[in-house]
């Protein structure tokens, strides 16, 4: 059980975050397969560390600040839609890291979906898992199950009615299936009640789910929340039999 | 060399007995009161998939079909991300890129590691 402590040694009092202490047959799995696989020689200790540390500096905070910039800045969203990729560098997120050619799981052509009000994007990858990591990090595990890959195509308003967003009649919805060429990001409208606000300010309301396109930003919304839970039963044809997310 | 439409979906002794442990992170991080949602090998696991693809011993694309396969079927009540550490397993034992005996050994031998005082 969790041994939290008090730190007093330097004159202040913190606990300790707890932990858990124990090791589980999945962690010590992870490792041994790992050093098999190195010992047989499928790939290097340094490819290995080189992937972890390109992992652990991807998260879905570029792709806000990304956002932002294009919301207020004018010249760079005509330029992010031109060419996705090449703007991002603007932002210090260069597609090629971090082998020189990126990753074998993400490709370097990046596009971006400019969202207006009568038209909104959505992202999947029908495929696999696609997704654009380099601004986005790693993909939700909602984003990779069969269900939403899935059901997404078939039921759009339905499916993002069950993240809490529905959508009125007249808006045009459209699904980009990400595929082995390219990625793609959704690009929100910037909402009311943002008048004057800053980069900063404005990034805090893009969160991942906005860049997916199964949620839209406002002031407010800073976190996306939402429950994970598969369909047990197709869902029907009429948007009011979509549920709501709780 | 088996392709990812042949992964056997035949279950493995070895990943079996970690399955029915459930000693999955959504089931043990709770008891310590632990909120991080993942547990702290799966960077290392993501990287792991990546090395495997970047020089052709695995596709990213072959390895997610059989995830895909693995998860629907033998891994189907194992959540993420325990669910890709053994779909990943699995995959690479069936195409012999490990031994299931080597790799009980080493887990073996990596257990008494981390338990040493």
């Amino acid at each position: 059980m969790n041994t939290a402590h008090k730190h007093t040694g330097d004159g202040h009092e913190h606990k300790a975050a707890p932990m858990v202490e124990e090791i589980t047959d999945y962690e010590v799995l992870e490792i041994a397969v790992r050093e098999l696989a190195i010992e047989h020689g499928l790939f290097t200790a340094e490819d290995h560390r080189r992937f972890t540390e390109w992992a652990e500096s991807v998260g879905p905070a570029a792709g806000s600040r990304l956002v932002a910039k294009a919301w207020t800045d004018p010249a760079f969203k005509a330029r992010l839609l031109e060419d996705g990729t090449k703007a991002c560098k603007e932002i210090g997120i260069d597609w090629a890291e971090p082998t020189g050619f990126g990753t074998p799981s993400d490709y370097t052509n990046f596009r971006v979906l400019e969202d207006t009000p009568t038209l909104h994007h959505v992202i999947v990858c029908t495929l696999c898992s696609c997704y654009p990591r380099p601004l986005l990090g790693m993909s939700p595990e909602w984003y990779r199950s069969t269900n939403y890959r899935r059901r997404l195509v078939r039921w759009p308003r339905q499916v993002l009615a069950e993240f809490g967003l529905v959508l009125p009649p007249e808006v045009e919805i459209r699904i980009e299936d990400s595929n082995q060429k390219c990625r793609f990001m959704v690009l929100p409208v910037r909402p009311e009640g943002t008048q004057n606000w800053t980069e900063e300010q404005l990034a805090a309301i893009v969160t991942r789910d906005c860049m997916i396109g199964v949620a839209l930003p406002r002031p407010g919304r800073t976190a996306d929340v939402h429950p994970i839970h598969k369909a047990r039963r197709p869902v029907q044809s009429s948007p009011q039999h979509g549920r709501a997310a709780e | 060399m088996s392709t990812a439409s042949d992964v056997d979906l035949g279950r493995i002794a070895l990943l079996e007995a970690i399955r029915r442990e459930g000693k999955e992170w959504d089931v043990i991080a709770p008891r310590y009161g632990v909120t991080n949602p993942d547990p702290p090998w799966k960077t290392s696991l993501i990287a792991m998939c990546e090395c495997l693809s970047v020089n052709g011993t695995l596709p990213t694309l072959d390895r997610r079909r059989a995830e895909d396969k693995l998860a629907n079927s033998v891994y189907g009540e194992v959540p993420a991300p325990e669910s890709e550490l053994l779909a990943l397993v699995h995959t690479m034992l069936n195409r012999g890129l490990v031994a299931e005996g080597d790799l009980a050994s080493r887990m073996r031998t990596v257990r008494s590691r981390l338990e040493a005082a």
